[in-house]
């Protein structure tokens, strides 16, 4: 079978996109409250921010607005996990009830297939929050513009979301193992809530865990370092790309080790 | 026999949560590895203060505090909002309503083995470790018994909250939006995040006068507090008592009203 381009893939997504929507506008009321739930999460994890900061000025020798910076940029990272792959938490259940199968008949990727089947609009209500966050904290911060530092801060950006993409594949992808995977997503879900803290607070176990097995701390942490404090920064932050390349594929063989495996139940 | 027929369904319950041992222990597990990540967050925010004290409340004590809302969370949340909402989108709930006993009540017991199981397998251990952690920083004595009260009336008081938020769901259809809404309020309502000390003058006021600091703020301030004023602990129990009492109230009017808003397609 020939290889399908990038453009052939591009169309389809599209066309698959337009038909969640479609279907996402006919519970209309379902889509205005998930939106100001969505809103209500990103107030209130605000809230607490501010009400801790209140009481403590500095963490580990981070202040207010530098915690800002970091909280801002885990928010936009963690949008295109949101928007684009919030399929992985039905995956336990096409795979438990056999609905899965139907993926693996089509002939495109698989991996690709499931994940465009759904495209999450309440995401981008976090975008904006984060956004927000990380301009006014920039301007605070006085960190100046240039562009090649909006280059370096996109390309960081991306790179800080595919790690969290990877997260979930990999975590979702459990359930072609241990079938209920709810308890592990759900731990790297509370996990990435901890991405927006410095590595530093932690022992050395503890870093070496969330830079190397539940690398969270490159959500936030090293790439924002790259931008706050370039002396400080090691070489983690300025390889985050390549590493978060590299988690990214080797999620995606995890996940497409499971879906080959996978045999249906029969139905 | 009353009760008998009740606690079939709690035992049914236990059953079901040992035969999904595996995913039992993944929750065990990462349960420890977030409680561990709460630590070194919140010794490093004390570290960086130059009191040990803030709010009236040590590190020992906001650790112990937080640990336990944490444990306290795992043992209430039943996720009874996702079943009652589940049900009236695929119209089982028909069946259930035809059951000889309340609805309210049978949804209760038939959750109430998962309470009993976490009560053993997590909030117990967990309360025993962070005991152990603290070097008795928990002082052993009638605080206790208040604090198991307390929690009783707390879960209680959730599960009447999660009643009316699942009853809401007859109307709007929406699972996830209005789950999260609940969520988000009562977690930063009640002191489960931040302790409720914490937070600024207005606000307190504010979170006083609501139900959702019966849940966590008042069972927690009771174990932390050694040596309690009769005053202070008859007015929280009192408070908790008054709050049982309205939210069941209300959570069974609402029930009675709505139930004729329900349409079941089929079914």
């Amino acid at each position: 079978m020939k290889r399908k381009g990038l453009r052939f893939y591009a169309k389809i997504y599209f066309k698959i996109l337009a038909q969640d929507l479609k279907s996402k506008m006919s519970y209309r009321a379902d889509f205005i409250i998930s939106t100001i739930g969505m809103i209500f999460t990103n107030f209130a994890g605000f809230i607490s921010f501010w009400v801790l900061f209140r009481n403590f000025p500095s963490i580990n020798g981070w202040g207010y607005y530098e915690m800002l910076f970091l909280y801002g940029f885990s928010l936009i990272s963690l949008t295109p996990v949101q928007c684009l792959f919030d399929n992985n938490w039905n995956l336990r259940q096409h795979v438990y009830t056999g609905d899965f199968i139907k993926y693996c008949f089509r002939p495109i990727n698989t991996f690709f297939y499931y994940q465009s089947e759904i495209f999450d609009i309440k995401g981008l209500g976090q975008l904006a929050f984060g956004l927000i966050t990380l301009i006014y904290s920039w301007v605070k911060i006085g960190l100046g513009f240039t562009p090649l530092m909006l280059l370096k801060v996109i390309l960081l950006l991306i790179s800080a979301s595919l790690i969290m993409i990877a997260l979930q594949n990999a975590a979702a992808a459990t359930c072609f193992w241990i079938q209920n995977s709810f308890y592990v997503l759900d731990l790297v879900f509370r996990l990435k809530d901890y991405a927006k803290y410095p590595i530093t607070i932690f022992n050395p176990i503890f870093r070496f865990i969330f830079t190397i097995f539940v690398p969270i701390a490159f959500i936030a942490y090293y790439p924002s370092l790259a931008i706050l404090r370039p002396n400080e920064a090691s070489i983690l932050s300025w390889l985050s790309p390549v590493i978060s390349l590299f988690f990214f594929m080797l999620s995606y063989k995890i996940w497409m080790c499971g879906a080959i495996r996978y045999s249906g139940t029969g139905s | 026999m009353k009760l008998k027929k009740y606690l079939t369904l709690t035992r049914a319950g236990i059953m079901e949560t040992f035969q999904f041992r595996l995913s039992f222990i993944v929750m065990i597990i990462g349960n420890l590895l977030y409680l561990i990540v709460m630590y070194f967050v919140w010794s490093a925010i004390y570290a960086s203060s130059n009191n040990d004290i803030i709010n009236g409340m040590a590190f020992t004590d906001t650790l112990i505090y937080l640990v336990l809302a944490t444990a306290q969370f795992n043992l209430m949340e039943m996720y009874i909002v996702w079943e009652i909402g589940n049900n009236i989108r695929s119209g089982r709930i028909v069946l259930d309503l035809l059951k000889p006993i309340e609805y309210r009540k049978y949804i209760f017991w038939l959750f109430s083995g998962g309470v009993v199981s976490h009560f053993l397998m997590t909030f117990l251990p967990t309360f025993i470790a962070v005991a152990i952690a603290t070097h008795g920083a928990i002082s052993m004595g009638i605080n206790l018994l208040y604090y198991l009260l307390s929690v009783v009336m707390a879960i209680s008081i959730n599960y009447s909250i999660e009643f009316i938020v699942g009853t809401i769901c007859l109307y709007t259809e929406s699972i996830w939006g209005i789950n999260i809404m609940k969520q988000v309020i009562v977690l930063l309502l009640s002191g489960a995040t931040i302790p409720i000390a914490f937070f600024p003058e207005p606000l307190k006021a504010i979170i006083n006068y609501l139900p959702f600091q019966s849940i966590y703020n008042a069972p927690l301030s009771l174990l932390l507090d050694g040596t309690p004023a009769a005053e202070t602990v008859l007015s929280t129990l009192g408070t908790q008592l008054i709050w049982c009492i309205i939210m069941m109230v209300i959570s069974k009017v609402f029930w009675k009203v709505s139930l004729r808003q329900i349409t079941v397609n089929g079914g």
